[in-house]
């Protein structure tokens, strides 16, 4: 590899996420070689044997553009954000997990012990409990084990290092991975903290469903599966909540044309800082009574409220903030 | 049907809702039950007004604020003994009006078309039907964006709160004019700080609106054309910023001068605290009252009552 000095240096790596960020990356398919062909892949540990020492070694900013996925829920996460952090000229948060906290960022709905007492303990699907938990050092005859530790809260990157842009979507859409990857090699970045390979507006100003027209309230708030939905008319028209109000767009709508509601994966638009807050602003503007005990039904019908309002931005929330403000 | 109708009087009856003009015997009850004719613009009269049609005074009644001003909040409509539903005959005379050429005077909102998206929210939020989804060019492409019906408009601001991408702008309550009060100054030690959101219509007795210049710099009131106004993400900002409580006061039920608007903040802030409950955050911070035009002296109760709470609730911390 003496010839790849010259080419760009490349990291990819995956924190607190479930590997679809890489699936993504893989899906480039023929163009995952030309990618290879113009940077020097240098730390990929899902698809390469580097190990962390490897990083260690390199000089700081040596890495010229680092894609990191994944939130920051463990020890080894947040070392790897500092490490890759100091490592990386670039430092692009790649995917949901890293821009916003994503899936993983709903844990911040419970605490760390009580997370842990259900997983090692309360399980319907545990045989029995034996009582073990994994605990960051363990005395055994052999010596000492470290595993990393579990924190209370999950972060994002940004709330863990200085992060350079930001790359929405759980995961990214392949042809966005592939234009923001060409976009970095051309140097030709927007300012700092912008958000790439996305538009400004959001999902509606793409989505080609017939929209709601005045006089339509709702009544009641139905789930995807309670519903045989039209699929050329607006979701909320059907009574079934979709982010795409609240939501960029950039990803092309692959959930809407598969007749799903938009999820929200991919983040805010520009100028608003509490996604889930505005989406529950615009909701409850639909709801359609005058009467105190309907009004308290229709309310009702919304399921798993702060899963609903905040399913891919929980961690980057004010809520997921006053939960954790220092006291 | 030749029949052309030939007085004013004859064209209001004929729109829906001008229908029972003539029953009014211009006994007042309607200009003592209106807050508008109290608050803002003494020379609003809803009597005066169905006189002028009855009397055939057409330009008078276009030019007459009555016309514009009449949000249809209805206070007036139970208390008339003849049982007219004034603000539909208002609501006839102010369709003539934009009709002949006439415009509403009212502040209304605007829409940024660079970034409105065309979700239609704003078409569903509002109580008047004045946004509607249009195809226009901008900016060389075609695009969908809300546009607002400004002799609809109300003002209200309720789509404002409800768009969420912040497209939608009125002069004196945009975002950012909002976000900028939400400021306490810090206090001494155990003193709660507290915001508090009053809408423009929910309190009657001047004692209570003088009230609210009273207060220590402890509570910070924000104006707001209608509790409608307010969007969820405000009151985090404020809790973020480290202001201890946050209350929303809004008209009583059936008394909301811009029909939902109490309503909706109702359910904006009911939900916000389902999810704090959700978040194991739940600790009553963020109140709505709804206040009614009999409620004198309530305001001052609530403020105190919510001050009291974020005392005990600073103090256990």
């Amino acid at each position: 590899m003496a010839e790849s000095n010259t080419k760009p240096k490349f990291a990819f790596y995956w924190a607190a996420s479930c590997g679809g960020c890489e699936i993504t990356v893989t899906e480039l398919g023929m163009r995952l070689v030309d990618a290879g062909d113009l940077v020097d892949i240098v730390f990929w540990p899902c698809a390469m044997d580097f190990k962390y020492e490897d990083v260690e070694a390199m000089a700081d900013g040596e890495i010229d553009f680092c894609f990191f996925n994944g939130a920051i829920r463990t020890s080894e996460n947040e070392d790897l954000a500092k490490l890759l952090r100091r490592k990386s000229k670039v430092l692009v948060a790649f995917g949901s997990c890293a821009h916003e906290g994503c899936i993983p960022g709903l844990a911040n709905l419970y605490d760390a012990e009580s997370i842990l007492e259900r997983v090692y303990n309360t399980v319907p699907s545990l045989d029995e409990s034996r009582g073990t938990r994994p605990v960051p050092l363990s005395k055994v005859p052999e010596g000492e084990i470290h595993i990393p530790s579990f924190y209370d809260q999950v972060k994002t990157l940004a709330q863990t290092v200085d992060v350079d842009y930001f790359m929405p979507g759980c995961p990214p859409v392949v042809d966005q991975v592939w234009n923001v990857f060409q976009l970095i090699l051309s140097g030709q970045l927007p300012p700092k903290g912008s958000v790439i390979g996305a538009d400004a507006k959001t999902n509606c100003d793409v989505c080609p469903r017939q929209k709601v027209q005045s006089g339509m309230r709702i009544k009641e708030f139905k789930r995807p599966h309670e519903v045989e939905l039209d699929p050329d008319l607006c979701f909320l028209a059907q009574g079934v909540i979709c982010y795409g109000p609240a939501t960029r767009a950039g990803c092309g709508l692959p959930c809407i044309q598969g007749n799903m509601p938009c999820r929200g994966c991919y983040g805010p638009p520009e100028g608003v800082v509490d996604q889930g807050a505005k989406l529950l602003s615009a909701i409850a503007a639909l709801i359609d009574t005058d009467e105190p005990e309907e009004l308290q039904s229709i309310m009702d019908s919304i399921v798993d409220l702060v899963g609903t309002c905040y399913r891919f931005s929980l961690a980057d929330s004010i809520l997921s903030e006053l939960k954790y403000k220092k006291r | 049907m030749n029949h052309q109708p030939e007085t004013f009087a004859d064209q209001v009856r004929a729109i829906p809702g001008g229908e029972h003009l003539e029953m009014c015997y211009s006994c007042g009850t309607c200009v003592s039950k209106c807050l508008i004719q109290q608050k803002v613009e003494p020379e609003y009269n809803p009597r005066r007004l169905l006189r002028m049609v009855m009397m055939d005074m057409r330009e008078e009644a276009f030019q007459s604020p009555t016309t514009w001003l009449c949000s249809a909040c209805d206070l007036c409509y139970p208390a008339c003994p003849q049982q007219i539903h004034i603000s539909g005959v208002i609501g006839a005379i102010k369709q003539l009006a934009i009709e002949a050429g006439y415009e509403s005077p009212l502040e209304t909102v605007t829409v940024d078309e660079s970034l409105c998206s065309g979700c239609g929210i704003c078409v569903l939020a509002c109580p008047y039907e004045a946004p509607h989804l249009v195809e226009k060019e901008i900016a060389g492409e075609m695009d969908r964006v809300s546009e607002v019906d400004a002799n609809k408009c109300m003002g209200c601001g309720i789509c404002v709160a409800a768009c969420p991408l912040g497209a939608i702008a009125r002069k004196g309550v945009s975002n950012e004019e909002i976000v900028r009060q939400i400021k306490v100054k810090r206090q001494k030690k155990g003193v709660p700080r507290l915001v508090t959101f009053v809408c423009d219509w929910c309190l009657r007795a001047d004692d209570d609106v003088s009230l609210l210049e009273s207060y220590p710099d402890n509570v910070r009131v924000i104006h707001i054309p209608c509790s409608g106004r307010i969007d969820p993400q405000m009151a985090l900002l404020a809790l973020r910023s480290g202001i201890d409580g946050v209350l929303v006061c809004g008209c009583a039920p059936g008394e909301c001068h811009y029909k939902r608007g109490t309503y909706v903040s109702s359910c904006k802030i009911t939900l916000l605290n389902r999810m704090f409950e959700q978040m194991s955050i739940g600790d009553g911070r963020v109140r709505f009252v709804q206040i009614g035009t009999q409620d004198r002296g309530r305001i001052r109760r609530e403020v105190d009552a919510m001050l009291e709470y974020l005392a005990a609730w600073k103090e256990a911390r």
